[in-house]
């Protein structure tokens, strides 16, 4: 297996806070990685670095960085958009949480797919128009053609976060990294969203990482998920073994604390399984393990040593293979 | 089985809405005749999707706003006739938790001013046994002592929306009712925040409205459920039957829709196609007719009535079919 994109030890530093602390991951051509965690994880800052996205005082360092053989690392981000590499925005294309806030709200949402068309493939005239109707129709928006003329706020947000996925595929990427983007979306649009988006992945055989917090949705689409925790990596598996076996005492709490989790138990309707505490900020980072203070197992160790990511699983008392604490 | 503390009959709430300078002003029909009791220590909760009219109800029921019509008794009183000292006394009744708990705090006061606002605006009390209130509260709802000289941005999100519930039970409510309480919430500070929301509920007696799109969360703390399309409820009734075995096909459609962990649970996906309509020109007869896979001619002309139908009620002509 190729790997598309390879991350190898992703720092990123805001003013000496570690933001994202040693990140690992590996996406395969025509992969689906889910990224999971909670608020504050890291999650999207991790994959803003690697476009290129992080602006002074962010630091940005890796062991490697390498796209489809690439070295990311030795060049700027003007010029992972423009210059040598010129694969921002074309191979890797990002897709939002807020559609409606990405989108420009002074121009019209077929003027702004047009616009990736011209600065990525230089199409013109009526190779640009054809293109972009094809674009509104594979993202199935209802009337492409007239809906070419409005402007986000004529749009509801299903129908702007298509809009902005035409944009993301409009180079056919060959990675495209959606943040989110469900979350600001009704429950029966997110599903039509998650299909298209999965339907694309398959037929135009991209690597697609999706960053989520949303448990299910990961269960649901991913081949393979790592969850995040304060910055790292905690655990890393196929999406079966994860769900099914989940190692880490992390995992194995957010998994309790979902409230269908709890379903058909006696305690049925009641209390629900919660992690204690929040996840650290910027000033009180543990010195052990970042999960020490709020974790049920935890070990004189895991308050001295901070641990490794050792078989996909960051702990140094992995759980046996068993449901989450009860 | 408790007393009833709420009960709305008919509930209808329209809006006026001009649609340009000179064209005639519109009418949204933004709740459109719900119906429902609430008994004491009972939830009951309210899904849909946006524009659903689930947050008009919300302020129906608190009493922020009259209704068009329908009447809304509480504490056997209709508050929708009431005159305005009535009204004051009423409103303490009912007691509600917002969604944003960052924007649901005024940031210039201390925790302990938020919580004994409530007190001095309603109550007789002095200074002495509101600070005792306030306490007690604070404990009640899992924050510390010391956290009663602070301001909201020395909190987290989660301890925010324990400070928001506080504030709400302050004044014993007979209802609160809850906006989408833990939808910006982190799922583990979630769990923590519906524990406190059930342990109030158990120490107190007080019943929910708890309004929410997250059906996995409905389906933890709801006694009763009400799933609402375009100001309508389409289907209410106990949870197990609503969300067990559902007879809507939108509420068929919106469990599926929904990602579920486990395979097993998983159900079966129906498709919707397009979106919900606007407000301003729902669609002829049902007003789901436009997505629903089994709509025939009939669902076309004829608006369906919530009828008796497998132990809920259920608005649809075809909910003898099945899926």
């Amino acid at each position: 297996m190729s790997a598309l994109l390879e991350v190898r030890n992703l720092r990123v530093r805001f003013n000496g806070f570690t933001a994202v602390d040693g990140v690992d991951l590996d996406v395969a051509a025509g992969e689906l990685l889910g990224i999971v965690g909670e608020s504050g994880s890291g999650k999207s800052v991790s994959m803003m670095a690697l476009m290129g996205l992080i602006d002074a005082p962010g630091i940005v360092t890796a062991d490697a960085l390498r796209f489809d053989g690439q070295d990311l690392l030795t060049m700027s981000a003007a010029q992972r958009r423009r210059g040598l590499g010129k694969f921002v925005g074309k191979d890797v294309a990002m897709v939002f949480q807020d559609a409606l806030n990405s989108l420009n709200p002074s121009h019209t949402v077929g003027n702004q797919v047009r616009e990736v068309l011209r600065v990525h493939l230089g199409l013109r005239g009526a190779a640009l128009e054809t293109r972009v109707l094809e674009l509104f129709e594979r993202v199935e928006i209802p009337a492409a053609k007239t809906r070419l003329g409005a402007y986000p706020h004529e749009m509801s947000g299903g129908m702007n976060q298509r809009v902005m996925i035409a944009m993301a595929i409009a180079c056919e990427p060959r990675l495209l990294i959606a943040d989110e983007p469900t979350t600001a979306l009704d429950v029966t649009i997110q599903a039509q969203v998650m299909d298209l988006l999965l339907r694309l992945q398959r037929e135009q055989g991209m690597g697609l990482v999706l960053i989520t917090h949303d448990l299910a949705v990961v269960a649901t689409m991913a081949q393979r998920v790592a969850v995040m925790y304060a910055g790292q990596v905690v655990e890393t598996a196929s999406t079966d073994t994860l769900f099914e076996q989940p190692r880490h005492p992390y995992t194995q709490a957010l998994l309790a604390a979902l409230p269908e989790h709890n379903r058909g138990g006696p305690e049925e309707g009641r209390r629900l399984s919660a992690l204690p505490g929040i996840v650290p900020g910027r000033n009180d980072r543990p010195a052990g393990c970042l999960l020490a203070p709020r974790c049920s197992h935890v070990q004189p160790r895991c308050q001295a040593e901070r641990p490794e990511l050792v078989g996909g699983v960051r702990c140094f008392f992995p759980q046996a293979i068993k449901q989450g604490p009860a | 089985m408790s007393e009833p503390v709420m009960h709305a009959q008919d509930l209808v709430r329209h809006y006026r809405v001009r649609q340009g300078l000179f064209a005639p002003a519109a009418t949204v029909k933004a709740l459109d005749g719900v119906s429902f009791t609430l008994r004491a220590r009972r939830t009951l909760a309210v899904v849909g999707e946006s524009g659903c009219g689930k947050s008009t109800l919300a302020r129906q029921l608190t009493l922020i706003e009259p209704p068009t019509s329908g009447a809304l008794r509480l504490d056997g009183v209709d508050a929708a006739v009431a005159d305005k000292p009535t009204l004051r006394q009423l409103r303490q009744r009912v007691q509600m938790v917002f969604q944003n708990p960052y924007a649901s705090l005024n940031p210039r006061k201390t925790i302990a001013a938020a919580l004994a606002e409530p007190l001095v605006i309603n109550t007789a009390l002095s200074a002495r046994e509101r600070q005792q209130r306030v306490l007690q509260m604070i404990e009640r709802v899992g924050l510390r002592p010391e956290h009663a000289g602070r301001y909201p941005h020395m909190f987290s999100g989660g301890q925010r929306q324990r400070v928001a519930v506080a504030r709400a039970m302050m004044l014993q409510p007979a209802v609160v009712v809850a906006d989408e309480p833990t939808s910006a919430l982190d799922v583990s500070i979630q769990a923590q925040v519906l524990n406190l929301f059930m342990d109030l509920q158990e120490a107190t007696g007080t019943a929910y409205v708890f309004i929410s799109h997250n059906l996995a969360v409905v389906e933890h703390v709801a006694h009763d459920v009400m799933v609402m399309y375009l100001g309508r409820a389409v289907e209410q009734g106990p949870k197990t039957q609503v969300l067990g075995s559902p007879l809507h096909p939108y509420t068929r459609a919106l469990l599926g829709a929904v990602p579920v962990l486990k395979k097993a649970d998983r159900r079966p996906r129906i498709p919707l196609v397009g979106e919900t309509p606007s407000p301003l020109a729902p669609p002829s007869g049902c007003a789901f007719h436009t997505r629903c896979p089994l709509a025939v001619a009939r669902c076309k002309a004829e608006v369906p009535m919530l009828r008796e139908l497998g132990g809920r009620q259920v608005a649809c002509h075809l909910a003898e079919v099945g899926p």
